[in-house]
C-alpha cells in the first residue's frame, strides 16, 4: 500500500447558513415533503400490490421476475408416456445439502429402466431452494418450478410426495415446458 | 324532551363527550395517518388493506376505503392480547403508570377554546335566585350550571309563566382563567407516567428511558414555559379563550392578527419545545428503539402499551391544539367573518355567537388547524435523525433557554416602551406589532452570530481509562516494532 493508493475524500465545505443548520433542516425537510408530494399526487411509489400484482407478471425492469429461472417449489417430471422420469438414482438426495429428499427406490415396472421412486418426499420446509439436486440429475427428472407460494396448516402437509411432485409438474408444464 | 335537556343538562357535558370521545378517535385515526406519512415519506403505499368490513361483513369487505379499519383492527388486537406481567415489577405502579399518564393528558384538554362563546337562550320557571343584570327585577330559577354571571339579558314571559334568560358559555369543557397554566400543570405531569412505567417494569433499558425522559422534561419545560410567558406577557391573560380573542381582529385591513407574525421566534421555540415535550424524534430518546429496544414501555403489552401510546397521541393533540390557540389565531378563519353577519353578534365583542353552527364550524377550523400542527409533528419525525443525548442537552440549555431568555427580556422591554397606558387584556395594535415582529427578528439574527462566538461547549464524550483496555488504556500502548 503506497501513499498513492490513498483515497482523501474532503469534508463537504459548510456555507456560513449551513453553519446554522436551520436551512439544512429546512432542506430535509423539502426532501420528504418532495417524496410525500410525489406518492400521494402523482402515486410514485415503488410498491407492488401483491395478490394483485404478482412478480411474475412484471417486466423484468419493473422487479418483476423470470419463472423459467426462478427456484420455487420443485416438481417431478414425466415423460411422454406419462411415467415418471426418475429412476432413483439417489443423485440429488446426495446433492442435497439440507438432507430433505427422502427416496425409495423400488424394481422399475418398466422395461427401460432398473429402477423408480417407490416413495419421492421432500421437505419443502427444510429445503433451502439452492437448485443442487436440478443440477445433479442425470435424466432432468427434478426440477424446480416457479411457484412460489405455498401454504400449509400443518408441517406434515408441507412434505410433499411423490403424487404431489407430479401434481405440481402438471399445473406447471404449461408456463414452463422441459 | 328537548327542554329539559336544555335545562338539566350543562352545555359543557356536550362538549365534553365529544372532544373527549373525539380525540380518542382521533388518536387511533392519528396512528393510521403516522404510518401512512412514514410511508409517503418512504416511497410506499401504507397500510391499505382493512376495510370497515373487516373481511367479514358482506358487501363492505370488497372495498378496502384506503387502511381506514386498520385502527379499530389494531385496537381490537390491543384488547385481546395477552396482558403480560413480568417477574419482578412493582404490580401496582406497574399498572398505575399507564393509567397516570393518558389521564393527565384527557384532563389537560379540558381547557382548549374549540370555537368562541356561544350565545344561547333558555326558558326557565322564575324562582329564587337573584340575578345581578339591568331589568332583572324578579328572581328566576337558574339550571343548576348556570352562573348568574354568565346570564346577560332576562325576558319576562307575560303572567306569570317564567323568564327568558339569554345566557353565554364558552364552548369549551372548562373556561379556567388559569388555562395555559393548567394545561402546561397536568402536560408535565405526563413524565411521571415514563418515570414510573420506567421504574416499575424492573428493566434497566426502560429505567434508563424513564431517566431521559426526566431530564428531557426538565430541560425542555423552561423554554416552553418562556415561550408562552412570552404571549401571556404581551396579551396579560393566561384564559387560552381570551388568548384566542385578542387574535380576532385584523392589522392593516387584512393581515390577521395571529401571534406567529408577532412572535415568530417564540412560535419555533415553542414547537420545538412540544416536540420534546410529547417525546417524539429527533426529541424521543426516552424510547429509542435503536439504544433502548422500547425504551420506558419494552416490558408493556396489549391494553397497559395501548394507554401508552394513546396518551402519546393525545398529548400530542392537546399541545398542538394549545399551540393553535396561542400563535395561530385559534379557530379564527381569516376573511370569512361577512358569512355569518346575518346571525345576532354582539359587535363589541367578535368571539360572541348566537348560532351553534358556527361554533361548531369554529371548531372544526381549530381542529385542521391542530390536525396541520400534527402533521409537522409527524413530518419531523419521518425527516430528521435523532439526537444524541448530550446534543439535546446542549441544545436546551446552550441555546434555546438563552434564546427565550432573551426574547423574554425583548418582549418585556418592547411592551414597557410601546405598550402605552396598557392593561390587562389588550389587544396588539399595528405599531406595536411591527415592534414585536423586530424584537423577534433582531434576537434571532443576533443569535445566529453570537453563537459563532461562543466557546464551544466541552467534550462530553469523555473517555475513562481503564486498564487493558484496546481503546482507551490506562498505559500508553507499547510501540510497534517493525519486523
Amino acid at each position: 500500500m503506497k501513499d498513492s493508493d490513498l483515497l482523501i475524500l474532503q469534508e463537504p465545505h459548510l456555507s456560513l447558513a449551513d453553519t446554522f443548520y436551520i436551512p439544512q433542516v429546512l432542506k430535509g425537510l423539502g426532501t420528504t415533503m418532495k417524496h410525500m408530494f410525489a406518492v400521494v399526487a402523482k402515486g410514485e411509489h415503488k410498491v407492488i400490490s401483491y395478490p394483485e400484482e404478482r412478480r411474475e407478471d412484471l417486466p423484468i425492469e419493473e422487479g418483476g421476475i423470470n419463472s423459467r429461472t426462478y427456484r420455487g417449489v420443485h416438481r417431478l417430471n414425466k415423460d411422454e408416456e406419462g411415467r415418471v422420469k426418475c429412476v432413483a438414482c439417489f443423485m440429488c438426495s446426495t446433492a442435497c445439502p439440507a438432507r430433505c429428499i427422502h427416496i425409495e427406490a423400488g424394481e422399475s415396472p418398466w422395461e427401460d429402466r432398473e429402477k423408480y421412486p417407490v416413495k419421492f418426499d421432500i421437505d419443502e420446509l427444510r429445503c433451502i431452494y439452492c437448485g443442487m439436486c436440478e443440477e445433479a440429475c442425470p435424466v432432468d427428472a427434478i426440477e424446480l418450478t416457479g411457484t412460489y407460494d405455498i401454504v400449509g396448516l400443518t408441517r406434515q402437509e408441507m412434505i410433499f410426495d411423490k403424487s404431489k411432485l407430479l401434481r405440481m409438474f402438471d399445473e406447471t408444464v404449461k408456463n414452463e415446458p422441459m | 324532551m328537548l327542554n329539559w335537556i336544555t335545562t338539566y343538562i350543562p352545555p359543557w357535558f356536550w362538549i365534553l363527550l365529544v372532544v373527549h370521545l373525539g380525540s380518542l378517535g382521533t388518536v387511533a385515526y392519528m396512528i393510521l395517518l403516522e404510518r401512512k406519512v412514514a410511508s409517503w415519506a418512504q416511497d410506499r403505499v401504507g397500510p391499505n388493506r382493512v376495510g370497515l368490513g373487516f373481511g367479514i361483513i358482506p358487501k363492505l369487505k370488497d372495498f378496502h376505503f384506503w387502511g381506514l379499519g386498520q385502527p379499530l383492527a389494531d385496537g381490537l388486537k390491543f384488547l385481546v392480547k395477552e396482558d403480560y406481567r413480568p417477574k419482578n415489577v412493582d404490580k401496582l405502579l406497574f399498572s398505575i403508570a399507564p393509567m397516570l399518564m393518558i389521564a393527565v393528558v384527557i384532563v389537560s384538554i379540558a381547557v382548549i377554546p374549540w370555537g368562541g362563546v356561544m350565545q344561547s337562550t333558555i326558558q326557565v320557571p322564575l324562582g329564587t335566585d337573584a340575578v345581578n343584570v339591568a331589568g332583572a327585577d324578579r328572581a328566576v330559577d337558574l339550571p343548576w350550571w348556570m352562573s348568574a354571571a354568565s346570564v346577560t339579558n332576562i325576558f319576562y314571559l307575560p303572567g306569570n309563566q317564567g323568564a327568558e334568560v339569554t345566557y353565554r358559555y364558552a364552548f369549551q369543557i372548562a373556561d379556567l382563567n388559569i388555562g395555559v397554566l393548567f394545561v402546561i400543570a397536568f402536560l408535565s405531569l405526563a413524565v411521571y407516567g415514563v418515570v414510573v412505567g420506567g421504574w416499575a417494569s424492573n428493566n434497566k433499558f426502560s429505567f434508563l428511558g424513564g431517566l431521559r425522559a426526566t431530564a428531557n422534561m426538565i430541560s425542555y419545560e423552561i423554554p416552553l414555559g418562556l415561550a408562552i410567558l412570552c404571549i401571556v406577557a404581551t396579551f396579560g391573560t393566561l384564559s387560552l379563550g381570551d388568548l384566542v380573542d385578542k387574535q380576532l381582529h385584523y392589522w392593516a385591513g387584512f393581515i390577521p392578527a395571529w401571534n406567529i407574525f408577532t412572535h415568530p421566534l417564540a412560535f419555533v421555540l415553542f414547537l420545538v419545545c412540544i416536540h420534546a415535550e410529547a417525546n417524539r424524534a429527533p426529541f424521543d430518546i426516552a424510547e429509542a428503539e435503536q439504544e433502548l429496544v422500547g425504551g420506558y414501555h419494552t416490558e408493556y403489552s396489549s391494553m397497559r402499551f395501548a394507554l401508552f401510546f394513546l396518551a402519546e397521541y393525545a398529548g400530542m393533540i392537546t399541545t398542538s391544539a394549545v399551540c393553535v390557540a396561542l400563535f395561530l389565531g385559534g379557530w379564527h378563519l381569516p376573511w370569512v367573518e361577512w358569512l355569518w353577519a346575518w346571525t345576532p353578534v354582539d359587535p363589541a365583542n367578535p368571539g360572541v355567537y348566537g348560532s351553534i353552527f358556527i361554533c361548531i364550524f369554529n371548531a372544526l377550523v381549530f381542529f385542521a388547524k391542530t390536525m396541520a400542527i400534527i402533521f409537522v409533528f409527524m413530518w419531523t419525525r419521518w425527516s430528521l435523525p435523532r439526537f444524541r443525548f448530550d446534543q439535546i442537552m446542549q441544545l436546551a440549555w446552550r441555546a434555546l433557554i438563552p434564546i427565550s431568555l432573551a426574547l423574554l427580556a425583548g418582549t418585556t422591554l418592547v411592551i414597557y416602551f410601546f405598550g402605552g397606558a396598557r392593561r390587562e387584556n389588550m389587544q396588539v395594535g399595528e405599531g406595536m406589532a411591527i415592534a414585536l415582529l423586530a424584537a423577534n427578528v433582531i434576537i434571532a439574527v443576533a443569535t445566529l452570530f453570537i453563537s459563532k462566538v461562543i466557546p464551544p461547549a466541552p467534550a462530553t464524550n469523555r473517555r475513562v481509562k481503564v486498564e487493558n483496555s484496546r481503546f482507551n488504556p490506562t498505559t500508553p500502548a507499547p510501540a510497534v516494532i517493525a519486523n
